[in-house]
């Protein structure tokens, strides 16, 4: 029996979006593509779990990069120009900041979002404002930098000075010197969560791409969950002659004399190809993936040891017996926490186990009210961890401490948002670091790539890649790609880790060409 | 400090500090980041501590060797299983299934069986795990071939530790009344013991529904373990047939689990209603009579849990079901990569029990269409989903995405499954 072709072009470690996003474009240039996930289904975290007939959302809270009909971002284009159509609904609000004193729901476009934090912080509008529209010149000129499409691509560096002017400093410098007063920077703070950094050490460059993306133009979710999407990629790959096996776990990446030569899967097929993307980390890759070992050179570790995995989360997902209503849960997304400042949150709260405060409850009906059935809430939980927090844990001590957090989760968001929880719950999911380690394969249980820090940013990124391409034919692509976490960029690092696999194809299949056209020539000759 | 930065035109152009010197800027970050790798250590990558956690709660599938068979009463026998080399065997929940492979006619076949034994006795040297099977009524190939033909020191693989039929202390009662039909009593004896040895902080009140006092399975087990703790589990049988004159010396009921013998046990001594989940695991039959009985009651939906239901063997009497199909033979087509497959596929039965006939390997794990390991793409012809067994997403049921085991012909068939 054969199971595979003798030879790809390229295999996909991983059917999750960023692999999915970069098998399209593969195969849209003409390549053979292998697609192996280890799971039953694409979307490795964007995906829904369906817990007694109730269905729920992993991981997506809100996607950005994609932007209404009319100013399409991203990764919109990206779903339009492959003809995928998803059917998105717009979050009707950016988020609500509750802390024990006070409670603010801020919405998208940035003239009102200033308002609204003028509202609430009286003489801010004018730094806000100045700020936003910073964050948004600045990912104006990202975008035509790390645009695929040439004809995007800037005529002279100096249309891009905003880009690099700013790309030295963090958020919190830029923030201080446009005097964006510090009660307006807790209410700026939320989005350096999923990122990994407070503001002090995040790179201004990462914060204006969130905030500009994200403020300026809304975000958005799928109707029929995160899956919707997922399932959307790989039907489309399938169409274009992708091959997607799931429940195929790549255990080596096979390589001779520091080349790519193919991989070997988990039941023992070995499949030939030119190129891998890996969407395990580098981390997993180089610690017990390459083949032979000892092609993982000096220069590779050095750069995995310079960067640091950002945040793991635990998160619980609930299903609610009562309408949000009934409830009083009035808003799509709550961060909530004692205090809002950033650089506070980071250094009392996420590197150890114990009680979490700083927490972001999201309530699915209030954007999507049609996937949840009639009289419930669906709800989630999140904590974001830093994963040395759950590496002391051992596999005896792992199930109470489990229940003690989730349990801790429930009643901190209760008393928060005044809404009896515990007594409601009809179904629940907890997802921890093991968790996600399990079902990701993910170091440290991590779903948010690297650490965003000033020299570990997509600015730093492009410009340095750092240990350089040790293993020749194997890319990344993933939350830990150049574009960072989230979902919305993993349709960039896809795209990207094509371009490099498509560019260096063409490259040796040129050389190839012309190696043939001149043994065409000498056999003319030589008659 | 980008001290410099001022904000004065309404465009927002920047003044840092000149562009050429800010241009210096970034070449400071990418110095700084060229530095830090190069002053990096060039040691390998430590061992991932939350991955280690993973792979001992979740090892996959384990090569196992059956230690010990006994008989467990009630025509069921108890298989204990290590791993050869006497290892720990990973930790699960009190409730949760393993799925067990064995080798049939030279093809691999698994079954779900909830797990007898309590998780502290997998969980250290020379740890163990125990399932209890009985013979089957009908039509069960596989529990009869253990029964048969599985003799102590064979090699079984297991994956352990699957399923939510557990106690979760955020969601359910601290005090269950576990409702339990024929061999549905072994999640509740992994729990009971759970509870005796400490690990599991509940209180537990087991009906156990049978015919007649001879079918009881580990009954002295629980016996034991109700001697033991008596304070926190209790254990009474039901038996459904009229009960001749040497009646048994423990405490029982006579009848089925009804509304009214629920009703009576929700209660205390003292009248008191504890807040109580009930927890239910038995034959098909059972959970159709109490999805009638349970109404009555007043207890809340969230308090009532039902573990899985199990491969259908009468798919021909659910409503939708198009009954003129039912003894008809479809050919089906297999895709796995790039193999192509045609085989038989019999209307009553599912898509996994297609594959399992031609000895195509599919891994399944629940067998109620709940986990979705055997995820499977139609790409054309009818089928027809169980509506008991429907866990699919919604995207995957608009892109006729099944779970195998839950999902039956109607037609001439074409399938993607995973290469196993």
């Amino acid at each position: 029996m054969k199971f595979y072709r003798d030879h790809y072009d390229t295999i996909i470690i991983g059917g999750a979006l960023a692999g999915l996003a970069a098998a399209i474009e593969l195969a849209e240039a003409g390549l053979s593509v292998l697609v192996l996930e280890q799971r039953n289904a694409p979307g490795g975290v964007s995906t829904s779990i369906v817990r007694n007939g109730f269905e729920m959302e992993l991981s997506l809270h809100e996607m950005s990069g994609v932007g209404g009909e009319s100013d399409r971002l991203n990764a919109g284009k990206f779903f339009d120009r492959h003809n995928i159509d998803i059917e998105w609904l717009r979050v009707p609000e950016c988020y609500t900041i509750a802390l024990p004193d006070r409670s603010i729901t801020l919405h998208a476009g940035i003239e009102n979002f200033a308002e609204e934090i003028e509202q609430e912080v009286p003489g801010s509008r004018e730094p806000v404002l100045a700020f936003l529209r910073l964050c948004d010149a600045v990912f104006e000129c990202v975008n035509r930098f790390a645009s695929p499409s040439l004809s995007d691509v800037p005529k002279s560096l100096h249309e891009l000075d905003i880009m690099f002017k700013t790309a030295g400093y963090s958020t919190k410098d830029v923030m201080d010197s446009l005097d964006v007063p510090e009660e307006a920077q807790a209410l700026l703070a939320p989005y350096w969560l999923y990122v990994g950094s407070p503001l002090s050490e995040l790179p201004f460059t990462i914060c204006a791409l969130l905030l500009a993306d994200y403020i300026g133009h809304g975000s958005y979710i799928p109707r029929r969950f995160s899956h919707e999407m997922s399932l959307k990629l790989s039907e489309c790959a399938e169409a274009l002659g992708v091959q997607v096996e799931y429940r195929q776990r790549v255990e080596k990446i096979l390589t001779e004399n520091g080349q790519v030569t193919g991989v070997r899967t988990a039941r023992g097929d070995k499949i030939s190809a030119s190129y891998v993307i890996s969407g395990a980390y580098p981390n997993t890759v180089f610690s017990r993936m390459i083949e032979p070992p000892d092609q993982v050179t000096p220069t590779i570790y050095k750069t995995l040891n310079s960067r640091s995995l950002s945040f793991t989360v635990f998160t619980l997902l609930l299903m609610l017996e009562g309408t949000p209503q009934e409830l009083g849960i009035k808003n799509y997304c709550v961060f909530t926490g004692e205090v809002a400042e950033s650089d506070r949150i980071f250094r009392e709260n996420i590197c150890r186990i114990g009680s979490y405060e700083a927490l972001i409850g999201v309530c699915l009906n209030h954007t999507n009210p049609d996937a949840v059935p009639e009289g419930f809430t669906s709800f989630s939980i999140t904590a974001l961890l830093r994963p040395e927090a759950f590496s002391g844990v051992s596999g005896a001590e792992y199930e109470n401490i489990r229940q003690k957090i989730a349990g801790q989760l429930v009643d901190t968001m209760a008393e928060r948002l005044l809404v009896p929880i515990r007594d409601h719950i009809r179904e629940l999911v907890i997802v921890t670091p093991e968790s996600i380690a399990r079902f990701s394969g993910s170091p440290g249980g991590c779903i948010y790539g690297f650490r965003h820090t000033m020299t570990d940013h997509i600015g730093a990124r492009l410009l340095a890649p750092g240990g350089g391409e040790s293993i020749r034919g194997l890319f990344f692509a993933g939350a830990h790609g150049f574009a960072g976490d989230g979902m919305g960029p993993q349709i960039m690092n896809g795209e990207a880790a094509a371009k490099s696999v498509s560019d260096q194809w063409k490259k040796e299949n040129g050389l190839l060409q012309k190696a043939m056209n001149a043994i065409g020539d000498n056999e003319y000759e030589g008659r | 400090m980008p001290s410099g930065i001022t904000n004065t035109k309404a465009d927002n152009e920047m003044k840092i500090k000149g562009f050429l010197e800010d241009i210096s800027g970034i070449k400071r970050i990418t110095k700084a980041r060229l530095d830090a790798i190069k002053n990096a250590p060039d040691d390998p990558i430590p061992e991932d501590p939350i991955h280690a956690l993973a792979m001992e709660w979740h090892p996959g599938e384990l090569e196992l060797q059956v230690s010990e068979i006994r008989d467990s009463g009630g025509s069921a026998k108890s298989f204990r299983l290590r791993k050869p080399d006497g290892s720990k065997l990973p930790l699960f929940l009190p409730g949760q299934y393993l799925v067990l492979t064995l080798e049939i006619d030279g093809k691999p076949i698994s079954r779900p069986y909830s797990i007898s034994s309590a998780p502290a006795s997998s969980y250290r040297e020379n740890g163990f795990v125990e399932i209890t099977v009985k013979k089957p009524r009908n039509d069960g190939f596989f529990a009869d071939y253990l029964l048969k033909n599985v003799q102590e020191g064979d090699s079984v693989r297991a994956l352990i530790g699957c399923g939510e039929f557990h106690y979760e202390p955020l969601r359910d009662a601290p005090h269950i009344l576990a409702l339990a039909g024929g061999i549905g009593i072994t999640p509740f004896v992994s729990m009971a013991r759970a509870i005796a040895d400490g690990t599991l902080d509940i209180s537990m009140t087991i009906l156990y529904g049978v015919n007649a006092p001879e079918e009881l399975v580990l009954w002295n087990e629980l016996r034991t373990l109700e001697q033991e703790i008596p304070e926190k589990f209790q254990v009474v049988p039901v038996f459904a047939d009229a009960l001749s004159q040497d009646r048994p010396d423990y405490p029982f009921e006579q009848g089925f689990l009804s509304a009214k013998l629920i009703q009576k046990y929700l209660k205390t001594a003292d009248g008191i209603s504890p807040d109580t989940s009930l927890f239910i695991c038995g034959p098909q039959a059972m959970y159709r009579y109490l999805q009638q009985e349970l109404p009555k009651l007043d207890i809340p939906k969230r308090r009532i849990r039902f573990d899985l239901f199990g491969q259908v063997k009468d798919i021909g009497s659910f409503e939708g079901y198009p009954k003129d199909l039912i003894d008809k033979t479809f050919r089906m087509t297999v895709h796995r990569g790039i193999q192509e497959d045609i085989i038989p596929a019999r209307a009553k039965e599912s898509i996994a029990a297609a594959l399992e006939r031609a000895g195509i390997r599919l891994e399944t794990g629940c067998r109620s269409g709940e986990c979705g390991f055997c995820r499977t793409k139609v790409l054309s012809g009818s089928y027809f989903v169980c509506p008991e067994n429907d866990g699919r997403r919604a995207a995957d049921k608009e892109f006729d995405y099944v779970h195998a085991c839950a999902a039956y012909p109607l037609s001439d068939l074409e399938i993607r499954i995973p290469i196993a």
